[in-house]
């Protein structure tokens, strides 16, 4: 179970969001400012932040947990919503999320920072495959084996994985995974999404896991 | 007056006036060097010693204070005045004619002087070179004559001696000094181009805040001066740069701050709704709920709207614009708004081409752009459940263009507000001197973001 260190001043808000997050099974340590912090860090898995709080902001007990605790994941939940806001907020925290927002996308939200950081070993099932996020073992139920990817293969899953439901473009996943910049026309990218579908897809020319958006890229979601 | 001192006013006129008596100085100074040469060489020499008539005077009282014509007290008397005028030439001439003692003299004299030769000599002599003096001895004729002879030359005054000694040296040092005039004035004109082109050099130098910067005042003289004013306004400007970044600071808070208090209780009743909305509700319970989201959401674009308005009309919005490659910026903010429109079930058709050029744009402008089009679309063209996003390229312009199948800009479904988020993209479209289009109908509605070649 992870552990959520909210730090919240607005307590109808505060009280309302521990609630919710308690009820999807996080354990919420609920903190009115940011005095005292310290002594959750360890036991916290990963941060939510206002920015607007009483004595230290939110942008300062951010960095101030970055600095303690590199590998923890921190989210800025803020009503700024200006730019220049989000790109300070941005600038150390892992996302930046503006008031008012609806809980499942903050628990989507959380989903992915802790799976980014590795907080937890989830095993995400996606059709016939059984996928342990951790160490990306990935194992397909109905031959009852584990699938082996090659090294880019690997890194493109993985990055698939990391980014779970979100669209990814061509130039997105070829940069991510690369490294290098994407060039028109290139078809490394292509080739190997191939590769990878005729190893994970039941039916390679009918994906179900990697799904192409018409147009767009490319998407895996649960 | 040390101010006066330092000027360029000042130094050109030393310069004029110097030039002015530089070449009577010039020559003064050249000739009393070579006098100074020329003393050195004769020794003392008073003035009445090179007067022709002193000399004349003297030679005849010399000659007749001679009590004999013996051979010894002439040649006494003569070689006293070789001591006095060492280029003088003497002679004895005595009563019977007979040349009787010679000194220095040049060219042959006759050993016996004729009357008619004598008479002869003295017309040949007079008035010409060598100044010639003839005395009798004792002042009577019967002793005969003494004559001395002086070259003319050294009766000249001593500056005409000078210049014919020393011609070479005197015209060697005029021409060094007028040349040393010349370079010193074309030294100081170069000085000043110099540090005029230094200063022009200097103004178009520009700081990170695109500002001039500071010049480095060395002289307090009129382009110093000049240094100086221009470094008071370059403070001018950056003081007033400053005032109205902090004006622009203190409006960006202003409303920033207006919108999070605004945003606060609205994330309260979003809170409460959401609470609201678990509990077993009537099917009216239910409607009511989901008005209310649908209201929060859209108070929630609006107080973004509005934001962005103040900001834009007041033309504090930032802008950066960069070298933009737009098809692939369109393509990523289309993978974020596809499961939007995934969800409400519209049909997305996506066909982009690269463009050949890419466009000066800020990506922030853009984004909102693609955000309040793409919105508008999601909440006012739901009929439709069809959204197009396509490039078209022709050789005026390359453009990208969006088509849904609502009921059109007329037909506004009930939720209202798209105004002020067009209103947006047209400020913010030509902020970035680019051009759009609305084509709207019963059909449906086109925009197209136009970047004409």
């Amino acid at each position: 179970m992870a552990r959520i260190l909210y730090i919240e001043d607005e307590s109808d808000i505060g009280s309302w969001l521990k609630n919710d997050l308690t009820e999807r099974g996080y354990e919420v340590i609920w903190l009115e400012s940011g005095e005292g912090m310290e002594n959750y860090l360890s036991d916290a898995d990963i941060a939510i932040l206002d920015v607007m709080l009483p004595g230290l902001d939110g942008f300062s007990l951010g960095k101030r947990i970055k600095k303690a605790k590199n590998d923890m994941p921190v989210l800025m939940l803020s009503a700024r919503t200006a730019v220049e806001d989000k790109l300070e907020g941005l600038s150390f925290a892992d996302d930046y999320l503006t008031k008012p927002f609806q809980p499942d996308e903050l628990a989507a939200r959380i989903e992915v920072l802790l799976r980014r950081f590795q907080k937890k070993d989830q095993v995400l099932e996606f059709h016939h495959l059984q996928v342990h996020t951790k160490d990306l073992r990935i194992i397909d139920r109905e031959a009852d084996g584990e699938i082996q990817l090659t090294g880019k293969q690997y890194q493109l899953f993985q990055y698939f994985i990391r980014h779970l439901n979100q669209i990814l473009t061509k130039e997105q996943l070829y940069e991510g995974v690369w490294g290098e910049q994407y060039i028109e026309g290139d078809k490394t990218l292509m080739v190997h999404i191939r590769y990878l579908r005729e190893k994970l897809e039941k039916n390679p020319s009918r994906p179900e896991i990697i799904e192409t958006i018409r147009g767009i890229g490319y998407r895996v979601k649960i | 007056m040390k101010r006066f001192f330092q000027s360029l006013q000042a130094k050109y006129m030393v310069l004029i006036l110097v030039a002015l008596f530089l070449f009577q100085a010039a020559y003064l100074l050249v000739a009393m060097l070579a006098m100074g040469f020329e003393e050195d060489i004769s020794g003392e020499k008073s003035k009445n010693d090179s007067d022709p008539n002193q000399i004349e005077e003297k030679w005849h009282a010399d000659a007749e204070e001679l009590e004999s014509a013996s051979k010894e007290t002439i040649r006494n008397h003569f070689s006293e005045w070789k001591k006095k005028y060492p280029n003088a030439s003497m002679f004895w001439v005595d009563g019977k004619g007979t040349l009787m003692e010679q000194l220095d003299v040049k060219g042959n004299l006759p050993a016996n002087w004729t009357p008619a030769f004598t008479a002869k000599f003295i017309k040949e002599r007079y008035g010409g070179d060598p100044f010639t003096v003839i005395s009798f001895i004792g002042g009577d004729e019967k002793n005969g004559f003494i004559v001395l002879e002086i070259p003319r030359d050294l009766f000249l005054p001593p500056m005409v001696q000078v210049t014919e000694k020393y011609g070479i040296l005197l015209g060697a040092g005029l021409f060094l000094i007028i040349s040393l005039f010349i370079i010193v004035s074309f030294l100081f004109f170069r000085g000043i181009r110099k540090r005029l082109l230094h200063l022009q050099e200097a103004m178009e130098r520009r700081d990170i805040d695109n500002l001039p910067i500071k010049i480095d005042v060395q002289k307090i003289d009129e382009i110093g001066q000049l240094e100086q004013k221009f470094n008071e306004m370059i403070l001018e400007l950056k003081e007033s740069k400053q005032r109205e970044q902090e004006e622009e600071q203190l409006r960006r808070e202003l409303i920033a701050n207006l919108s999070h208090d605004l945003r606060t209780p609205l994330t309260k009743i979003n809170a409460q709704t959401y609470s609201i909305a678990k509990e077993n509700l009537s099917p009216e319970g239910k409607q009511a709920i989901k008005a209310l989201e649908t209201s929060i959401v859209n108070i929630d674009r609006l107080i973004e709207n509005l934001m962005s308005y103040t900001l834009l009309m007041a033309s504090k919005h930032r802008q950066e614009l960069i070298e933009l490659d737009v098809v692939r910026f369109v393509r990523e903010s289309m993978a974020s708004w596809y499961p939007a429109f995934e969800k409400e079930g519209f049909e997305v058709i996506i066909e982009l081409e690269p463009f050949e050029e890419k466009w000066q744009a800020d990506p922030m402008w853009m984004g909102r752009i693609f955000d309040n089009i793409l919105q508008n679309v999601l909440r006012h063209a739901k009929d439709g459940l069809y959204l197009e996003v396509a490039t078209e390229s022709t050789d005026e312009y390359d453009a990208i263009v969006f088509i849904d199948h609502g009921k059109g800009l007329k037909n506004r479904s009930v939720e209202k507000g798209a105004g002020i988020g067009l209103s947006i993209v047209d400020m913010m479209v030509r902020g970035m001197k680019l051009e759009w289009g609305i084509e709207s109908g019963e059909e449906g509605t086109m925009i197209k973001i136009l970047r004409i070649h």
